[in-house]
């Protein structure tokens, strides 16, 4: 059970972040049938133009309390839902740690 | 050699598209002056605006995602999608689509607006509660004042000359003197003029009402607190619009069989030079602005049979522009009456509703009445039409649009001179 705990918290927060993703997008009034973690976020995807891209990052930032730079950003395009999401809990990950240690 | 001489031929309007508090067509506005059919209300349970004002005008609902791409219906002014739904009757009523009609590049769209201003209110509240991811990167796209012109051109594809004047309550006005001269030029076939206004938001309220500027002991009886030229007027009463016109060379509008409304034939613009909000006492800017217009049209007072005043219902505002008028016109007054009676006061888009009434009575030789003007203040003199609308035979008429910065404009309207005029 104790083992269990932290692939079990990962995963749920894989989850939340896939959660978030999705309504974000479902609240820009994008179209999230068939969008999986395959899916690119940009032009060849689900779509998203420059300033939806910003928004859900905004969004992103706003729900799990962290920052992307602008060079990130710009690589939002060509991520796939899933490596967006990856991306994400990195962050997640790099906060928590960073704040550990601070 | 004169502007209007420089021009091959005239610019008559072909398509109007209105959005107003008393309905979406010249000839509802028309009909609301002479039926005396108000378009002014308290707040509606839940709006912002209750408790802030007594009496406004508010417009028909629209839903954004009938005008916009899904995505950017969220943080888009209600001003921009007012204008978007009248452009998009003004082109369908003028028959004009760009590109199969008419060369993209010899299209012009000059639209105004005071901008998106209850957006940027709105997103400042967010971020004061919420900090920076309040703020949507959307805003700039949903509120600038040019955004209008700009989604406008985006939308139907027009590439041409694209602007977007700000002279506050003279916008409307001065957006379709621009489209006059523009197609008087030779620079476009084809100019899609137009403005939008959305004042109903609390921060805007707010500041009119510490100005001592909205009418006010109205509450109980909301259809007669817009008074122009009445003895009890006492301010304006604020109201959301917009309207459009497609503006095209008559020899233009010929070519493809199209049929028009009225021509535009002259126009006038100065400034009162005077103090930000205050008109002129003595009214010398805005009846220079009149004599401007007539001689641009190359015709003289004795030849206008109708003239829509600016009339806004402030005790200074109507006073200074009925000087105007006696002092313009002399010998040869004309009718006048107002049309903010019914609508309230759309700012700068009133300009367009008021053009669209005044090319009706041409149209139709019947001259629309001022609601309630009960008791003429002797200070507003004028050969008022009030109560019942008159019949009257009319070659020119005039609309005035006057704005807070001293802005006037004057334009004149005459019978179309397409082959073809549009039946109204």
């Amino acid at each position: 059970m104790t083992d269990d705990a932290p692939a079990a918290a990962e995963s749920s927060t894989d989850e939340q972040i896939r959660e978030v993703i999705l309504r974000s997008l479902r609240e820009m009034n994008y179209d999230t049938t068939g969008i999986d973690d395959a899916t690119l976020l940009g032009p060849a995807g689900a779509d998203l133009e420059s300033l939806a891209l910003a928004e859900l990052l905004v969004r992103v930032e706003d729900a799990f309390g962290v920052r992307f730079e602008d060079d990130e950003a710009e690589q939002m395009a060509v991520l796939t839902v899933g490596e967006f999401r990856a991306a994400v809990a990195a962050r997640i990950g790099a906060g928590a740690a960073s704040s550990a240690v601070g | 050699m004169s502007e209007r001489d420089a021009g091959r031929d005239g610019v008559v309007i072909t398509g109007m598209g209105l959005v107003t508090t008393v309905g979406t067509s010249a000839a509802e506005v028309m009909a609301a002056m002479c039926d005396g059919r108000s378009g002014l209300s308290t707040p509606p349970p839940g709006h912002p605006l209750q408790g802030a004002v007594e009496v406004a005008g508010f417009g028909p609902p629209i839903d954004p995602a009938a005008v916009l791409p899904g995505p950017e219906t969220r943080v888009v002014d209600r001003y921009i999608v007012m204008v978007l739904r009248a452009a998009e009757d003004a082109l369908a009523d003028a028959g004009l689509e760009i590109g199969r009609d008419v060369d993209p590049y010899r299209t012009a769209v000059v639209v105004s607006s005071t901008g998106g201003l209850p957006t940027l209110e709105a997103q400042s509240i967010e971020r004061s509660q919420r900090g920076r991811v309040g703020v949507s990167p959307y805003l700039l796209p949903g509120m600038l004042p040019n955004m209008g012109a700009a989604r406008i051109a985006i939308k139907y594809g027009i590439r041409g000359y694209s602007s977007c004047v700000a002279t506050a309550c003279a916008a409307g006005g001065q957006s379709i003197a621009e489209g006059l001269r523009l197609l008087r030029s030779g620079l476009a076939d084809v100019a899609v003029c137009g403005c939008s206004e959305a004042p109903l938001f609390r921060t805007l309220a707010d500041t009119f009402t510490n100005a001592r500027a909205l009418a006010r002991g109205w509450a109980q009886d909301p259809a007669s607190a817009s008074r122009p030229f009445d003895r009890r007027r006492n301010g304006i009463v604020l109201a959301e619009g917009a309207g459009v016109f497609v503006l095209e060379r008559a020899a233009h509008a010929d070519a493809r069989g199209a049929a028009g409304y009225a021509d535009v034939v002259g126009w006038g613009a100065t400034n009162d030079a005077y103090h930000p909000i205050t008109p002129r006492p003595d009214g010398e800017g805005a009846a220079e602005c009149m004599r401007r217009a007539l001689a641009d049209a190359g015709i003289g007072p004795a030849d206008v049979g109708y003239l829509n005043a600016h009339g806004t219902g402030t005790k200074l505002g109507d006073t200074a522009e009925a000087l105007a008028i006696r002092t313009a016109f002399g010998d040869h007054q004309p009718p006048v009456s107002a049309t903010k009676a019914v609508t309230g006061h759309m700012l700068g888009a009133s300009g367009m509703a008021e053009a669209a009434v005044t090319v009706l009575a041409l149209r139709r030789g019947l001259l629309p009445p001022t609601q309630n003007l009960d008791d003429p203040d002797p200070a507003c003199e004028l050969d008022h039409v009030r109560k019942l609308a008159r019949p009257a035979r009319l070659s020119h008429a005039v609309s005035n649009s006057f704005g807070f910065g001293g802005h006037n404009v004057s334009l004149v309207f005459g019978q179309p001179s397409t082959r073809l005029a549009r039946a109204v």
